[in-house]
Parts: structure tokens; sequence; C-alpha cells
């Protein structure tokens, strides 16, 4: 299924935002591909740019920062697009869920309202046709008694309930991508098996491209056909799922994963990956993994490798990838 | 032979919700919040008793009630053999010193105008742990011992990384010496390199100083890791208690079951044979009659719905809340 056109082609895409005259490179060089019906898991540690780089596509960071690259939104670029014309895009074709779904609905509106504006904008429904398809979508995301909950209020929802709500906003004018910013990181593990497995089954059905971001390695390996890992700003690696998290060749993506107690003895010391990421105001001059990482070289800590394809849709950023052997042995 | 050092009996604990002004024109009653219903546990000596269960399930409450800072209504903690809610016992600081807790949010648990080195000899010179002279030695020390730079006793809680943080209420805990240390979602806000630090440098101190630990926390895979013994919560009851690796591998409970085959897998091939729960877990302002599970549970009958399963040992496993269990267990 991914192997047709991409939808959205993402390129050097920077963002940079500006804080007391620091330049703060929160985005670097990030590409990627997304096609239809294809789930991309954007995995990293908190400040490594996968919120940045979601919202940078959607051109909601413009106002803060400086966004340079381009983003074809099936092939037009949509980066530098004017406000007034992506308006048109966001919303329709791209949606996006957020993380919180205790700050991210209006608490002043009914739900029903908040699902009916996202159709009067972009759709041609009337009233009472918003409203059936209103209530055909809280019934699609698994909300129980639809028609009746329409005139409450998000706080009368509970955390799960609340982030189906925005998935059902998200999905309300059928969307080809949905942009999911840790749509499950505030809700119970029971709650997000739920709002994963709809979120899935929502992608299949619709033929929808899916841009997950998480910290959560399971949710990636349970959800993702691509897998596109993120340190300081910039992809590390990225391919297929089953090959980045089995044989993963950049040594961060190992650390990732050995850091993690699975299949390990109870009680034994876990595997670390020593220090902490770097701040962005002081990004080392070369890998910005270097100072934490074993297999360092001179070379390392000089000059930045480049994400250079190693196989077929399989890219690496490192001088000396973990090799097969060791990836297993992880 | 086991040494049971904690001893909770039955404790329950009712939050009064304030009544609206709705509510006193409706003449309707003060509603409750049971936050505990009879809670029973015992922590041996030198284990890891790891607690699990869905937000607003109890844990917390459970671990503040141990460390005083709630008073259940009924039911008795005793504390090497020691009732800790007597009228005698509270004036007794010694139990705050040898039980301690440890917060879950790094940013908010340190007092940000006072120094590391401040925060640790605060905690020495409050429980008279050492002659005014030695503190300065006493705090260096702590901070080897958890690994933290010396010039960390000069700086302030901000110049710090969230993992750095939790070391520094790791050391504060550690510096009274107790017996008993209480971690309520430790290493829940940190990032996975960072948790397995934190994870580690605990396992340690605890093997070097016999610690007894209680670690409530929400991320399976780590409870599994660190525990001996897990105990499940579900609406302030425990519905499993047992030794960690039985229980992960062979939950007994409905309900363990249904949480632990939630939590995702790391193999993107190993999809499992998940057991997907219907719905949410009910407000603790309502719970239902009954077992509080059932309205969830694949295997309801009517006896659930009438009465409330007490918790029982089965031949093999640790100790279960559910009529059914030895059916469930055949089956799974």
């Amino acid at each position: 299924m991914s192997d047709t056109q991409p939808i959205l082609e993402v390129e050097n895409l920077c963002t940079t935002f500006t804080r007391g005259g620091v330049a703060l490179p929160a985005v670097r060089d990030v590409s990627f591909n997304v096609g239809k019906g294809e789930v991309l898991g954007l995995v990293g540690e908190s400040g490594s740019g996968k919120s940045v780089t979601l919202r940078s596509i959607l051109g909601l960071s413009r106002r803060y920062g400086d966004v340079t690259g381009s983003v074809k939104w099936m092939g037009q670029d949509i980066a530098q697009m004017p406000e007034r014309k992506l308006r048109h895009i966001r919303g329709r074709d791209i949606a996006m869920i957020f993380q919180e779904p205790m700050t991210s609905l209006n608490p002043l509106l009914t739900v029903g309202m908040q699902l009916t504006e996202t159709l009067k904008a972009h759709t041609d429904l009337n009233r009472a046709a918003r409203r059936d398809r209103a209530i055909e979508m809280l019934d699609h995301v698994g909300i129980p008694a639809a028609a009746s909950r329409l005139e409450e209020y998000p706080h009368q929802f509970s955390g799960g309930m609340r982030q189906r709500v925005m998935i059902a906003i998200a999905l309300a004018a059928n969307p080809k991508l949905l942009l999911a910013d840790e749509p499950t990181t505030a809700l119970d593990v029971t709650i997000q098996a739920q709002i994963l497995d709809l979120i899935l089954s929502l992608a299949d059905e619709l033929s929808m491209g899916v841009i997950l971001v998480t910290h959560d390695l399971g949710v990636v390996a349970q959800t993702c056909n691509k897998a596109a890992v993120m340190y300081a700003g910039r992809i590390v690696e990225q391919g297929d799922v089953r090959q980045v998290l089995r044989a993963p060749r950049h040594p961060y993506t190992v650390g990732l994963m050995r850091s993690v107690p699975q299949n390990v003895p109870p009680r034994s010391q876990l595997y670390t990956v020593p220090g902490t990421p770097p701040s962005l105001e002081a990004l080392p001059q070369g890998c910005a993994f270097a100072p934490r990482c074993q297999s360092r070289t001179d070379s390392c800590m000089a000059t930045r490798p480049p994400l250079e394809s190693i196989a077929q849709g399989r890219s690496v950023a490192c001088f000396n990838p973990v090799t097969d052997a060791q990836g297993a042995a992880a | 032979m086991t040494q049971t050092v904690m001893d909770i009996k039955d404790i329950e604990l009712e939050f009064p919700v304030s009544r609206s002004l709705v509510d006193f024109v409706k003449k309707r009653p003060g509603r409750v919040v049971r936050a505990l219903n009879g809670v029973s546990l015992q922590l041996h000596k030198g284990e890891t008793l790891g607690v699990v269960g869905e937000s607003g399930c109890g844990k917390s409450t459970l671990a503040r009630c141990i460390v005083r800072l709630y008073e259940p209504q009924n039911g008795s903690i005793h504390f090497d053999g020691q009732d800790i809610f007597a009228a005698d016992a509270k004036a007794d600081r010694s139990y705050n010193r040898r039980v301690q807790m440890m917060f879950q949010d790094p940013y908010s648990s340190l007092n940000p105008r006072m120094t590391t080195g401040q925060i640790l000899s605060e905690a020495l010179s409050v429980h008279n742990m050492r002659p005014e002279a030695e503190i300065p030695s006493r705090v260096a020390e702590l901070l080897d011992l958890v690994r933290l730079p010396q010039d960390a006793a000069g700086k302030l809680p901000h110049e710090f990384s969230g993992g750095q943080r939790q070391r520094i209420a790791i050391a504060r805990a550690l510096a009274v010496e107790p017996e008993v240390l209480i971690a309520d979602e430790l290493v829940s806000a940190l990032d996975v390199s960072v948790q397995a630090q934190v994870v580690n440098l605990l396992l340690e101190l605890q093997d070097q100083l016999n610690l007894t630990i209680l670690f409530v926390a929400h991320d399976l895979r780590l409870v599994r890791h660190v525990s001996n013994r897990v105990a499940v919560i579900y609406l302030g009851r425990i519905v499993e208690v047992g030794d960690s690796e039985t229980l992960f591998s062979n939950p007994s409970h409905p309900y363990s079951q249904a949480l632990l085959s939630a939590a995702p897998s790391l193999d993107p091939d190993d999809k499992g044979d998940a057991i997907r729960l219907q719905g949410e877990l009910p407000s603790p302002l309502n719970v239902p009659p009954g077992c509080p599970f059932h309205v969830r549970c694949r295997h309801v009958t009517e006896l659930c719905k009438a009465k409330v399963p007490g918790l029982r040992a089965l031949s093999g496993r640790g100790e279960v809340a559910c009529h059914h269990a030895e059916e469930i267990s055949k089956h799974a």
C-alpha cells in the first residue's frame, strides 16, 4: 500500500526559534515521506523536535520561529503558502490531534458545536446534515449515546472520551493525513490500547496517512509501518519499523531499545545511555550524540554524519553504525 | 523466613466532595469519593513491592496513607508491630524518619529557593542525624551515593535536569537513613534513557542499604523489572497480589490479564492475543456494587454483581479477588 506516490513529502525542514538573541535549532534537515494509508512513527525523547516537526508541517510554528525547507502536500509546497490558502488544507486535508485532551477542547462550547464548527468550515453540508454527521462521527469513535452527548461540555467527558472527541473533530472532514502528537501519552494503558486501535482502524478504513509522534517504542512497534528516530532536532535513523526496532543501526536507537526493561532478567542492571541530551543552545559541533556515544571517534566530534541511505528505504546518520550482529545482541 | 515490616489491614478512606449550591437546593446528600475500600497488604523486609493500576484507582492515596499524609477512616497500618495512627505514635517523629517518600514530579517536589546542599542538610538537622559539624561531609557523601557531582551542593534545583532532580529527591530520602522507601511514580516523568539510570541507581542502593521499597507506577514493564511482588489495584481495592514473575507471566484476575495485555510489546510482530477492556474506570464517586470490576469484565455472572469477592490464595498463584478465578485461570 505504501508503494504509491507519497502524499506528503518533507524535505530539509528546519525550524529555528530565537530566545534572547540566541538561535535554538529545534528541527534540522528533517526529510521524510508519508504515503496513502501509511503510519509513520516519529520517536524521540522530550526536546528532540518531534512535536515542532509536526507543527511546522501545518504551518503552526512559523509565527514563533523561522521555518525553511519544503513541505509538499500532493505535490504542492505548503511551507511558504499564505495563511489564508493554507486554511483550506489545514483541518480538511491534514488534521491534527494534540497531546492533551484536557486543554485542547474549548471548555465553553458544547462538544457538538466544536464538531460542527469544523464541518461548517470545510464542507458544504447544511445544518441538519452537519448534526447528523457529528453524531455519526461520535458514534464512529465509540462514544455511547452520541446524540445526547452532543449537547454536553468537555468537562462532562473523561480523558479517554475527550481524546475520542478530538479524534472525531479531526476526522470529521475526512482528512487524508492525520498528525497525531502523543495522542495517548496522558491516558492509561487500557484506554491507550482502545485509542490506538481506533486510529489504526480508521486509517485503514479511510486509507488515511498518519504521522504518530510518541516517545513510547512499544506504541511504535504496535502501530507503525515506518519509524524515524529523532535526536536533538535531527532524524538519526529511519526505515521500516521492523528493521529499525529489530536491527537498530544508530547507537542512540540501540540505547533507547535496550533501556526499556523487556526480556532482561528481573532486577538486573538496565542498559543506560550515559549523560543527558544536549541543550539546543549548546549543540556539539559534530554528531549531537557523540558525547554520549560509546563508539565515537575523533571524526564524530569534529563533523556531523549526514543521514545516508544504507538500504532501500532505510537510512542512518552515523559514521560507525552498529552492525547487525551487535544490533541483534541488543 | 520473610519478615513483615509493614502490615496494612483493611484501610478505607473517603474524601467528601463539597456540595454545590444545586445540591443544597435539591437537598441531595453530600457525596464521597471512595478512594480506598479495604486495602490489605504486607510489606516484607528488603523486598520491592510494585503497585500498579489505572489513574484514579488509589495507588497514590495508598502511598500517602503509609507516610501518614492521609489518615484512613477505618483499618490500621502497623509498622514494626506498632500502630502508626495510634495517639502516642503520632507524636513519634522517628516513624517519619524510618519511612520516607519520594514524589512523582521532579519539578515541584524540591524547594526552588534552596540549594541542594540546604535541602540535604535540612533533612539531616531536622532529624538530628549528625552533629552540626559533620553535616557538610555527610552531604558530600550523599551526593556521591546518588552519583551527583560535588559542586551540585551549591546549585539550585532549576539548574538540574529531571533525572538529576530525582537523584536529589532520592538523596534527600536517604539522608535520614530510612528503612522503607515509598516511590510514588518516581521515574514516570523521565525520558526512557534517563529512567533506566535512576532505576539502576535505586536497585543498587536497595541492595547496598537493605531497603524495603514500595514502588508505585503505571509503567508495567518497569514494575515487572524492579519488583519482587506486585499488587494490582482497581477502584481502591487490591484485586491481585503475588510474586512478580508469576503474576506478569500468568495473571489470574481478569483485570490483571487485561491490564497486562494492554501494554504494547516492543516486537512489531507480537500483536498479542490482546484482551481489550470495554469502557473506562468507573468514577470512584460511584463505585459499582459487588465486584467493582464487573461492569467491564468478560466473565461476569450474577454472583459478581451481588457480592464483593475477597482476596483468597490460589494454589500456585498469589492471592486473587475474583469469584471465578479458578475457571478463568484454567482457560487462560
